[in-house]
């Protein structure tokens, strides 16, 4: 767990940013949508969830100090109370950038039994990745996760908002071969999916993709 | 007590005795009128319950109101977070109990170090308490426990050491509903839940100090405090802080003669329980390496050791008469105001004593309507030309309570933006200087739009400002442009102009200040037109005076006495000086900024030949004019009538 925080020996923590020293990134659309979202909830403390997808949207997938900073000045919240948010829920990635595409391999009994263990060997020597490490190039992360509720369908992947199961080494293959080839990244195209459906149909700006 | 009788009541039984007890109050509350106590871990009677612990578990139970029979729960409840109500029935003892307290203990210590040998809480912590009473005495854990950070440093005082935490959050619930700033959080779930600020950056509360306390293990510790005693080594006392004019009432920790540190004392009217980290962590000038310990008395450029006869007589052929001053620092008790003012004045014949070192605290108004307790029952408060908390950080506090409690709406007028801000309902930054302005256009005295230019400020802005601030209590300082002060006195709400030195109230009430201003004495002194001049526990080099006026001041005066607890920079132009002991090193008294006054024992012995500034006055006084002198600080107090 120590990695979670970097022990430093020295005295001088840095200081919290104060809002002009903000590096804000987020575009018109997130803009519009975060204030339509706004308008959903009695108080913006309850729109902190639904703000952070919009960041993870934003910021290519991975929610950083700068993104959780932001969201918390956009809302009017303090960056620790909306860094224990984001850091409390596992779909948010806070701890490791998790690249373009976030392989969740699911370890839990059912996919256990069905050698999930040995689908996780697989793609992490075919990657040369650890789990909760990312590939040189930024393409793939490796996860292991517990259950994806699809046990029918045991041993299971996600990557993105998309099941695959029963996987093989063939499936994986082919799998992360289609994945290479494609254009868009899975983690950042379920955070828009995930705000797009949160938005009211005449709040949306973007295309759902 | 007509107030009793309106708190609505319900029966309940606790233990088998049967009690009334206001609606509502929590059952950790209630059965303490039974002077019974329920063990807790994160439940604090001033912050919101949240049932993190489970430390708390009773047995619970309803009475049938129609045939009186009580049917128990079958799981205990946590009495933290349980309201009372008409017929519940609760038992605090009871084998199930026992077992359940152990099993909560158990749970919490599976986690923590037990490093108490080395723990700087050891010996005054809930957790080792709670262990002793309610624990198990072995442990049944033999695997790997859980590693974390130790000896964090999250800010210049406070320490953090993430394996003792037993996740309580106290710390971050008094940085979210009392002091304001929300820099604490737990990040994380499970077993990696850990208090944190965001990004592990600077802890920066100003009231970080009480967090360690609240903690109740060792999780968080006192930076200045680390090492340096065990509790049972020390001593405490009572006394007040007097590192501003709040008056905070705290446990003032000594061993050997030193202080080592400061904890804070409940006083409900004053400080609750709380301290600002000013006061918690500034004490440190007691065991100040540079403190004067003997007389001084100059010869050529030379300040040389001496004694208090040779500076007695160097004094009292100095002084005498109206083209001699003294100036008198504002954190001195009551006692060396009263008997300074009667040796200056009635004694030497000079009516130059003063304290006020701007023009602004001279002319301006000293009115205080508002007790610091009451702030928090406001409706309305113009928070004016101040920033709390840095200024008065306990009436800040308050400030903030009755906004957070009971809706209080707060406008802010000051030059920048401060911690108000986080909560005011408007903030008016306006152009430093133009304090006189926004006053009058509170007042209706300028026009809103010429004032908004003028103070560069946008006039929807100061229009709804205006309006909401109608019958306001306003706050601000004494050090306010006394224009300003003047026109917001005379607005129909409660007026305080708070004084910010540590005893200025006392020095307010006990000085006749009908000669010259301490501002008005360093001019004259710098043209030369001041014999001689007293300065008395005031360095005037930190004063907020441009340093060259200030040498010129005590370069062209012919004879200057400074008496001071250490070896200030004014010292060094001293012709006599003389060594003063400090609060804590004397009986005295200290009128806070709401006109408490408030007596302080002498708790750890004076340094060296060190004097209460009093007795001085009075050793000299008797030289003057032979009486019986006063030989105790209580005398003073009670024949001086401002302070009847
Ligand atoms: S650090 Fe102390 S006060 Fe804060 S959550 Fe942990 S145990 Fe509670
Ligand atoms: S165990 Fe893998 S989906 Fe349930
Ligand atoms: S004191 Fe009640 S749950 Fe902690």
């Amino acid at each position: 767990m120590s990695e979670l925080i970097q022990l430093g020996s020295h005295n001088e923590r840095p200081m919290p940013p104060k809002a002009d020293e903000l590096n804000l990134r987020f575009s018109e659309q997130a803009i519009k949508e975060l204030e339509g979202l706004k308008t959903h909830y009695p108080n913006l403390k309850a729109c902190i969830l639904p703000g952070l997808w919009i960041a993870q949207r934003e910021y290519g997938g991975f929610l950083d100090g700068d993104a959780i900073a932001e969201v918390a000045h956009r809302l009017s919240r303090s960056y620790a109370e909306v860094q224990g948010v984001a850091t409390f829920y596992s779909m948010y990635n806070t701890v490791h950038n998790p690249g373009k595409h976030k392989i969740e391999v699911c370890t839990c009994l059912s996919c256990h039994f069905n050698s999930a263990y040995r689908i996780r060997d697989y793609v992490s020597k075919k990657l040369g990745i650890k789990n909760g490490e990312t590939t040189a190039d930024g393409m793939f992360m490796l996860e292991e996760v517990e259950c994806l509720n699809a046990c029918d369908r045991a041993p299971v992947v996600q990557v993105g908002d998309r099941y695959f199961g029963p996987v093989d080494e063939k499936s994986i293959d082919a799998l992360l071969e289609e994945l290479r080839a494609s254009e868009e990244s899975t983690v950042v195209k379920m955070a828009d999916q995930i705000v797009q459906v949160q938005l009211k149909a005449e709040e949306r700006v973007g295309t759902i993709r | 007590m007509a107030a009793a009788t309106d708190i609505q009541t319900v029966n309940i039984i606790v233990n088998g005795i049967e009690l009334a007890v206001p609606k509502g109050e929590l059952v950790v509350e209630a059965v303490k009128r039974l002077g019974l106590e329920i063990p807790i871990f994160c439940y604090h009677p001033r912050l919101k319950p949240v049932g993190m612990c489970r430390m708390c578990l009773v047995e619970t139970g309803m009475k049938n109101p129609q045939d009186g029979t009580i049917r128990m729960m079958p799981k205990p409840a946590a009495a933290c977070t349980l309201p009372v109500s008409e017929g519940l029935v609760i038992n605090t003892e009871s084998d199930a109990l026992k077992k359940d307290r152990k099993g909560v203990l158990e749970f919490l210590l599976i986690n923590h170090p037990l490093d108490c040998p080395i723990c700087d809480r050891g010996g005054e912590c809930p957790l080792q308490n709670n262990t002793l009473f309610y624990g198990p005495a072995t442990s049944r854990f033999i695997e790997q426990k859980r590693h974390n950070v130790k000896a964090y440093p999250l800010s210049d005082y406070v320490t953090l050491d993430l394996e003792r935490c037993i996740q309580c959050a106290r710390c971050i619930r008094f940085t979210e509903e009392i002091s304001g700033d929300s820099q604490l959080a737990f990040r994380f779930r499970g077993n990696k839940t850990h208090p944190i600020t965001f990004n592990e950056t600077k802890f920066t509360s100003k009231f970080s100090g009480n967090v360690i306390e609240i903690c109740p293990v060792g999780a968080l510790t006192n930076r200045k405090y680390r090492f340096r005693a065990r509790p049972w080594d020390l001593q405490t006392s009572e006394a007040v802080c007097l590192n501003c004019s709040n008056g905070c009432n705290i446990w003032f920790d000594h061993r050997a003669g030193k202080v080592v540190r400061i904890n804070a004392r409940t006083n409900e009217a004053i400080n609750e329980e709380w301290t600002c980290d000013k006061g918690k962590f500034g004490h440190d000038y007691y065991n100040d390496e540079k403190r004067l310990e003997t007389p001084f008395a100059r010869t050529g450029d030379e300040l040389q050791k001496a004694d208090y006869a040779t500076v007695y007589a160097k004094l009292l052929e100095a002084f005498h008469g109206d083209n001699t001053g003294m100036i008198l620092g504002d954190s001195l008790s009551n006692e060396t105001y009263i008997t300074a003012q009667n040796f200056f004045t009635g004694q030497l014949g000079s009516h130059n004593i003063d304290y006020r070192f701007s023009a602004n605290q001279a002319k301006g108004a000293s009115t205080v309507d508002n007790s610091i307790a009451s702030l928090e029952l406001a409706k309305t408060t113009l928070v004016f030309g101040t920033h709390l908390a840095d200024d008065l950080p306990i009436v800040f506090l308050r400030v903030r309570k009755g906004w957070f409690n009971q809706g209080t709406q707060v406008i802010l007028a000051t030059d920048r933006s401060d911690e108000v801000s986080e909560f005011a309902a408007h903030t008016l930054v306006y152009k430093p200087g133009t304090e006189a302005t926004i006053a009058k256009a509170f007042a209706g005295q300028v026009s809103v739009a010429d004032a908004a230019a003028k103070c560069g400020i946008s006039e929807p802005e100061l229009q709804a400002a205006i309006t909401a601030a109608a019958g306001a209590t306003v706050i601000t300082t004494t050090s306010l442009n006394h224009e300003a002060a003047e026109v917001l006195k005379a607005l129909d709400g409660n007026f305080n102009a708070y004084p910010t030195g540590a005893n200025e109230r006392g020095a307010q009430l006990a000085l006749a200040c009908d000669g010259l201003s301490a501002l008005e004495q360093l001019k004259k002194a710098a043209n030369g037109e001041l014999s001689a001049l007293w300065v008395v526990g005031v360095d005037l080099f930190s004063v907020g005076l441009p340093r060259e006026e200030v040498i010129r001041a005590l370069e062209n005066v012919d004879f200057l006495a400074v008496q001071d607890s250490r070896r200030t920079e004014t010292f060094y132009y001293a012709s006599v000086a003389l060594p003063m002991t400090l609060p804590a090193e004397q009986d005295g008294s200290y009128t806070n900024c709401e006109g408490t006054t408030q007596q302080m024992k002498a708790i750890i012995p004076p340094v060296g030949q060190a004097k209460p500034a009093w007795r001085v006055f009075e050793e000299l006084s008797i030289r003057v004019n032979p009486r019986m002198p006063f030989s105790q600080a209580s005398e003073i107090l009670a024949s001086a009538p401002a302070f009847a």
